[in-house]
C-alpha cells in the first residue's frame, strides 16, 4: 500500500509541476513542431517521439545518478558543466533541426516522415527523439524535486518507477501540444518556425558556453 | 479608353482651402489644448513654453496634412521630432531620479523600472499560465504604471491596429529620421523572407520569457537600451549584454536605415511590430490598392517604409498585415491607386473621408501619447539652456 501512496505521490508531483515542464520545453517544442507539415497523426507521432525520449533522458540520468550517488547529493560545480553541455548540444541539434526542416520541405512539404537528423542516408535518428532525449536531461526544478523524493526511496528500481510516474503526471500537460497540428501551414509559418529555432539554439548556445565557462547567465 | 465617369472617387489631388483645412483642424487644436493646459499641469514657466510649442507643433502639422491632403510627410515630422526627444528627457529624468543611466539589479527586483510597451507581448504567456507579470516594474505605482500602459496600449490598439507604430512608438522615429538622411537607398535588393524575422523574433522571446520567467527580449535584445537605460555591467555577461544593444542600435537603428532608407529596426527585429501586426485584422481602418488604377509601377513598395507591400500584395490589392499606415504609399502613388479604406464599405467609398477620421484618431493619440513626450524633452532642452 505504501508504495502505491508513493507512486500516487510521484503522479501527483508531475501533474502539478507538468505547467513548469511544458514551459521549460516549449522553447524547443512549438518551434519544431511548427516546422511540420500540419497533420494531427504527424504531430502525435512527433510528440510520442519526443516524450518516450524523454522518458528515456528521465530514466537514464535516474540510473547512472544513482548508481553513483549524485541523484541528490551531485555538487554545483559538476551540475553546471552538465548543464552546460546539455545547452551546446541542445543548441547544435535546433540549428540543424532548423537546417534539415528546410531540406524536407524543399523536396517535399507532403513527406510523412519526420525530420530527420543528418541526411537519410547517413542517419536514422528522429530529430523529435534527440530533442525529447536532451530535455530530459534538463535539471529544470520540478526535475529535481522528483530527484530528491526519488532518492529516499529503497531501490534503483523504486527510484525509476517513481521516475515514470512523474513522467506520466507531466506529460498530460504536454497534451495541447496537439492543438499545433491545427496550425495552418506554409511557407511563411515554417519558415517563422525555422528562424525562431534557429534564435532558440543561439541562446541555449550562449548559455551552455557561459555555464560551461563557469559564469552565470544572468550576472547582472 | 476607361471612361471617365466609371472611375472611383479620387483621394484630393488639389489642396483644400486655408478656410476649410482650418476648420478641420479646429477639434486637434482643442485637444491639445486639453492635453497640455487642463489645471494643475505645467505650472512653471519652462513647462508652459514647452507645452506651448508641442500644442502649436501638433495642431500646425496636422493643418498642413488636411491643407496638403498628404500624411506621411508631416507624420514624419512628428515622428522623428519624437523619436530624438524621447531619450533626451528620459535619460534627464533616469540622472536625476538614480544618478545614471545604468539599472541595477536591486532597482529592477524593486518595480522601480518604467514601463515599456515593447514587452508586452511577453507578459502574455507568464500571466495567463501563473497570473504573474514577469516585467520588473510596478503595476499601479506611478503613472507610467504597467496597468495604465497597458490600458492606453490596448485602446489606441484597438483602434488604430499597427498605426501604434507609426503614430504612438516613441522609439521608431529614431530610424525613422536615418532612413530619411540619404537622397536614394544603397541597399535595394533585401531578401523578402526577412520579413518574417520579427515574427521569429516574437516567437522565440514569448517563448524564452515563459521558459526562464524572464523578459527576454529586454534582457538580451532591445537596441533602444543604448538610448535609454541598460542594465548596469556588473560582469562579463552585463558587458556582454550592453554589447548587443549597443550593436543592435547601431546596426539596426543606424546604419542599415542609412543603407536601405527604411525602418530596419521594425521591419527585421522588433517582436512588438509583430504582435501589433495581428490587430490590424480589428482595426477598422486599412490600406488598400485599387486595381482599376494601379499600373503596377512599384513606386508604393519602394515608398513602404517596412516592406509591407509586395508584387503579390499589390496585385491582390492589399497591404501586408505589416502596414501601419503611415500613408507613405498613399502619397506617392502617381496613379492615386493606394487609397484609405474602412472595411465593410466599399473601396470607392470616399477614400478622403477613411483618411480623415483614421487621423482624427491617429492624430488624437500621437497628441496624448508622443506629445507628452515631446514637451517633456523640450523642457529638458530649456533647462539646459536657461
Amino acid at each position: 500500500m505504501v508504495i502505491f501512496a508513493v507512486f500516487g505521490e510521484a503522479l501527483t508531483l508531475g501533474l502539478v509541476s507538468g505547467p513548469a515542464c511544458m514551459a521549460a520545453c516549449g522553447p524547443v517544442l512549438v518551434p519544431s513542431l511548427l516546422s511540420e507539415q500540419t497533420g494531427f497523426r504527424r504531430h502525435l507521432r512527433f510528440l510520442s517521439a519526443f516524450l518516450g525520449a524523454r522518458l528515456l533522458g528521465y530514466l537514464l540520468f535516474a540510473a547512472v545518478a544513482w548508481e553513483i550517488g549524485a541523484l541528490v547529493s551531485m555538487p554545483l560545480g559538476s551540475r553546471v558543466l552538465l548543464m552546460g553541455a546539455v545547452n551546446v548540444l541542445l543548441a547544435c541539434v535546433l540549428f540543424w533541426y532548423a537546417y534539415s526542416a528546410r531540406q524536407i520541405c524543399g523536396s517535399s512539404c507532403s513527406s510523412s516522415k519526420l525530420v530527420k537528423i543528418g541526411t537519410t542516408k547517413e542517419s536514422r535518428v528522429a530529430g523529435a527523439a534527440v530533442l525529447g532525449f536532451l530535455t530530459g536531461f534538463s535539471l529544470c526544478p520540478p526535475f529535481v524535486a522528483a530527484g530528491v523524493r526519488a532518492a529516499e526511496l529503497g531501490s534503483v528500481t523504486q527510484a525509476l518507477l517513481f521516475f515514470i510516474f512523474f513522467f506520466v503526471g507531466t506529460s498530460v500537460w504536454f497534451v495541447p501540444f496537439i492543438g499545433i497540428s491545427c496550425v495552418a501551414r506554409n511557407q511563411a509559418v515554417i519558415t517563422v518556425a525555422r528562424m525562431a529555432m534557429a534564435l532558440i539554439a543561439l541562446y541555449y548556445l550562449f548559455l551552455g558556453i557561459a555555464m560551461l565557462m563557469g559564469r552565470k547567465a544572468y550576472g547582472l | 479608353m476607361a471612361c471617365k465617369a466609371c472611375t472611383p472617387r479620387l483621394a484630393p489631388a488639389a489642396p483644400r482651402s486655408t478656410f476649410r483645412a482650418l476648420l478641420l483642424t479646429l477639434p486637434i487644436a482643442v485637444w491639445s489644448l486639453l492635453m497640455f493646459f487642463h489645471p494643475g499641469v505645467n505650472t512653471d514657466p519652462k513647462s508652459r513654453i514647452a507645452a506651448t510649442v508641442t500644442a502649436v507643433f501638433m495642431t500646425v502639422l496636422f493643418f498642413m496634412m488636411m491643407r496638403t491632403g498628404k500624411t506621411y510627410r508631416w507624420r514624419r515630422y512628428f515622428f522623428v521630432t519624437l523619436g530624438f526627444l524621447f531619450p533626451v528627457g528620459f535619460i534627464y529624468n533616469l540622472i536625476l531620479v538614480r544618478g545614471t543611466m545604468g539599472i541595477p539589479i536591486e532597482e529592477m527586483i524593486a518595480g522601480r523600472t518604467p514601463f515599456c510597451f515593447l514587452p508586452i507581448p511577453l507578459l502574455i504567456l507568464p500571466a495567463a499560465l501563473t497570473k504573474t507579470i514577469i516585467f520588473p516594474g510596478s503595476i499601479t505605482a506611478s503613472r507610467y504604471a504597467i496597468a495604465g500602459m497597458m490600458g492606453l496600449w490596448l485602446a489606441i490598439t484597438l483602434v488604430l491596429g499597427k498605426g501604434w507604430c507609426a503614430y504612438a512608438c516613441f522609439f521608431g522615429g529614431i530610424e525613422e529620421g536615418m532612413a530619411a538622411v540619404p537622397k536614394r537607398a544603397r541597399i535595394r535588393k533585401i531578401d523578402p523572407r526577412l520579413r518574417y524575422l520579427p515574427w521569429a523574433v516574437l516567437l522565440a522571446t514569448m517563448l524564452l520569457s515563459l521558459a526562464l520567467f524572464d523578459s527576454v527580449y529586454c534582457t538580451w535584445l532591445c537596441p533602444f537600451k543604448a538610448v535609454t537605460e541598460y542594465v548596469t555591467a556588473r560582469s562579463t555577461i552585463g558587458i556582454i549584454q550592453n554589447g548587443v544593444f549597443i550593436l543592435l542600435f547601431a546596426a539596426l537603428v543606424v546604419v542599415l536605415p542609412l543603407l536601405t532608407k527604411k525602418r530596419t529596426q521594425c521591419s527585421f527585429l522588433c517582436p512588438f511590430g509583430a504582435f501589433q501586426s495581428i490587430f490590424n485584422k480589428i482595426s477598422a481602418f486599412e490600406v488598400k490598392i485599387d486595381r482599376t488604377r494601379c499600373k503596377s509601377c512599384g513606386v508604393c513598395q519602394n515608398a513602404c517604409p517596412n516592406f509591407s507591400l509586395s508584387k503579390e500584395s499589390i496585385a491582390q490589392g492589399e497591404t501586408l498585415l505589416s502596414c501601419m499606415k503611415c500613408g507613405a504609399c498613399v502619397d506617392a502613388c502617381p496613379h492615386q491607386a493606394a487609397v484609405w479604406h474602412i472595411k465593410g464599405t466599399e473601396l470607392a467609398w470616399k477614400p478622403e473621408r477613411a483618411r480623415l477620421m483614421f487621423l482624427y484618431a491617429a492624430w488624437a493619440a500621437a497628441v496624448m501619447f508622443g506629445g507628452s513626450i515631446i514637451a517633456q524633452g523640450l523642457v529638458t532642452i530649456l533647462h539646459f539652456l536657461a
